[in-house]
């Protein structure tokens, strides 16, 4: 059963996979018109120059024609060179990888931390003043868009606190150019990105997290473990919050794609240099092969959380079959 | 379910009694409107949008009237004024009045929010009405495209097409509603099946009524709830949208002012004109957490069970 349903996600992510590159490339294809990446950045190179440029790029052939090459390529394990930088694609991800997992994840596990917590106390004094303070505060999250957020933080913790001469927060980048990139110089540079990221998640993930409480200390099997004495205590984070959970799960394993594109405005703003903001840079700069390989990651990573969270909602709730 | 009750109408025993002691027939429209009406927070969250809406669309009266400034115009000489005195919220790089281009803004910001939810939803009821009505095939093919353009890591496309068509609003919202249809046909989609099942839609069908006239006259008007529920929740999440784009100066171009794009520039200037980070930023929050709100008492007003 679970083989079946698995063999169809397969098949079907493949298409998808397909198509979504194929749609991107379309789109540079028409959009870039005869223009060459890199061009711009060099004023002298003549005409026949740029010429055999586009020859050995491959832009002179149909888009059809490059998109086979292309994909022969990813087939076995190649995503070409940057078009305008000439390194492997794949070195600039692995480049940037890091540092957007350091932050995603970082704003994930501050949101699990607080989000929970928050949730469960909503749900178990629901209609209290911390209920409702703590609804508005999300409600809030919602609304706030997240570049302006970094704005103010940035305003705040580095501008204002600087001009007090007060020790301020970095306001851009992973680490300091100058003899940075320790440990306490990296968290640093963590604190205000990873500070809008994390206030996003909080605020959708403690409300779910309150709804799936509420509904789960309403069910018969709560009712039964108090009735049998078990203690508060016990009832509420064994039988209540467990299943409370899967939600949870769920969303967390839809923000996997996340890592690409939702932190995209924030790795923008903070200058962070992450997978975002390089697909960012480059799709301005029409540096398809760059561009191409980020989609086709960003597109594994959409299928894989949404994969990872119907598989672990499986694991999680047996009463969920795959048909 | 739709329309007024005819119980009252029929000559049955016990239908006099039923209509003296029961409260008089109300529809399904007017019961989610008597909801509504009586949710004073969602109300005056609709309220401030429409005072928001009216001043948009009302822009070039109040520039005239109230600050007396046009959105466009520079004065050199008045650059990084705070505010206060002539320019209540103070001036820009330019010289250019706060509060005219936050009006102005609010007239491009709003509009293309509106256009998007417009577009949006008639493409996604038109793809997901004929994949949840004629189901088979043509189901398989429409959701298969659903899902992969919902796969598509929506602002690499936002990206790509901003350069292809250099947006006006009008482009601009043409490309938000490239992938916030998706959402709007399953949505309709998931209606339809429902819906299609029931002995009315038989019974039109029977009596020789075409596809069409089916879908427009007997399905429509039972997603029509549905739409409305998604389109109040979807305003605001588009202006977040359409604000971030405008903001990495992929959305509307400058001179024009947005609510987004009048914060591109303002980090140059953190130092000393602080204001021109507060406003537009606080505009764009308020709208957004209206429309939320809204949407949400809009939910609980067509759905009560859903209400938590």
């Amino acid at each position: 059963m679970l083989a079946k349903y698995m063999a169809r996600r397969f098949l079907a992510s493949i298409v998808v996979v397909l198509g979504v590159t194929a749609i991107t490339l379309a789109l540079m294809k028409t959009t870039s018109g005869s223009y060459v990446p890199g061009i711009d950045l060099n004023p002298s190179l003549r005409p026949e120059d740029i010429a055999r440029l586009r020859a050995d790029l491959g832009l002179d052939r149909p888009g059809w024609q490059w998109y086979i090459t292309w994909i022969w390529g990813v087939l076995h394990g190649d995503f070409g060179h940057s078009m305008i930088d000439g390194s492997t694609v794949t070195s600039h991800i692995l480049d940037r990888l890091p540092n957007t997992i350091e932050l995603t994840l970082t704003a994930i596990v501050i949101g699990v931390i607080i989000a929970i917590p928050v949730g469960v106390i909503g749900a178990l004094r629901h209609g209290s003043k911390t209920d409702h303070t703590m609804t508005v505060v999300s409600v809030a999250g919602f609304a706030v868009p997240q570049f302006w957020m970094g704005l103010i933080l940035i305003l705040i913790f580095s501008v204002t606190l600087e001009q007090h001469g007060l020790p301020w927060l970095p306001s851009s980048g992973a680490y300091s150019a100058v003899n940075g990139g320790d440990f306490f110089d990296r968290v640093e540079h963590l604190i205000l990105p990873a500070t809008v990221l994390s206030f996003f998640y909080i605020s959708t993930w403690s409300r779910f997290i309150r709804s799936s409480m509420l509904e789960v200390l309403s069910q018969d099997y709560i009712r039964t473990a108090r009735a049998k004495g078990m203690s508060e205590r016990r009832v509420v984070y064994l039988h209540g919050l467990r299943n409370a959970l899967i939600p949870l799960i769920t969303l967390i394993g839809l923000e996997l794609p996340g890592l690409v594109s939702g932190g995209l405005v924030v790795e923008v703003v903070f200058g962070w240099p992450g997978i975002g903001k390089l697909a960012f840079e480059r799709a301005l700069q029409y540096d398809y092969t760059t561009v191409m390989g980020v989609t086709f990651f960003a597109t594994l990573l959409v299928i894989a959380g949404n994969l990872l969270a119907d598989v672990l909602y499986g694991v999680l709730d047996p009463r969920i079959r795959y048909g | 379910m739709i329309g007024p009750s005819r119980v009252a109408e029929l000559d049955m025993p016990g239908a006099a009694i039923e209509t003296t002691t029961s409260r008089p027939a109300q529809s399904y429209w007017n019961e989610s409107w008597e909801r509504l009406r009586h949710n004073p927070i969602g109300m005056a969250a609709g309220v401030l949008i429409l005072i928001f809406g009216v001043v948009a669309i009302l822009a070039p009266l109040f520039s005239a009237v109230l600050t007396h400034f046009q959105p466009q115009s520079v004065d050199l000489l008045a650059t990084f004024k705070p505010p206060g005195g002539a320019h209540m919220l103070g001036t820009d790089e330019l010289g250019r009045d706060t509060l005219t281009r936050l009006i102005w803004g609010g007239r491009v910001t709003l509009g293309v929010a509106f256009l998007t939810v417009g577009i949006a939803l008639s493409a996604g009821t038109a793809v997901g009405m004929a994949a949840g009505y004629y189901g088979g095939w043509a189901d398989d093919a429409l959701m298969r495209f659903v899902d992969m353009v919902l796969a598509i890591p929506a602002i690499f496309l936002f990206i790509l097409m901003s350069i292809l068509i250099h947006p006006t609003p009008v482009t601009l919202a043409l490309i938000i509603a490239s992938v916030g249809w998706g959402n709007v046909a399953r949505l309709v989609r998931g209606e339809v099946l429902s819906v299609k099942q029931r002995d009315f839609i038989m019974a039109t069908r029977s009596i020789g009524a075409r596809d069409v006239r089916v879908m427009i006259r007997h399905l429509l008007p039972n997603v029509l709830p549905v739409l409305i529920v998604a389109a109040s929740l979807g305003v605001g999440q588009i202006i977040l949208i359409e604000a971030a784009l405008d903001f990495l100066g992929l959305g509307i171009q400058p001179p024009t002012a947005s609510w987004g794009n009048m914060l591109t520039n303002a980090e140059s200037y953190f130092y000393h004109s602080a204001w021109l980070v507060y406003f537009p930023g606080v505009m764009i929050f308020v709208t957004v957490l209206c429309s939320n709100i809204f949407g949400n008492a809009v939910r609980d007003a067509f759905d009560p069970r859903l209400k938590s």
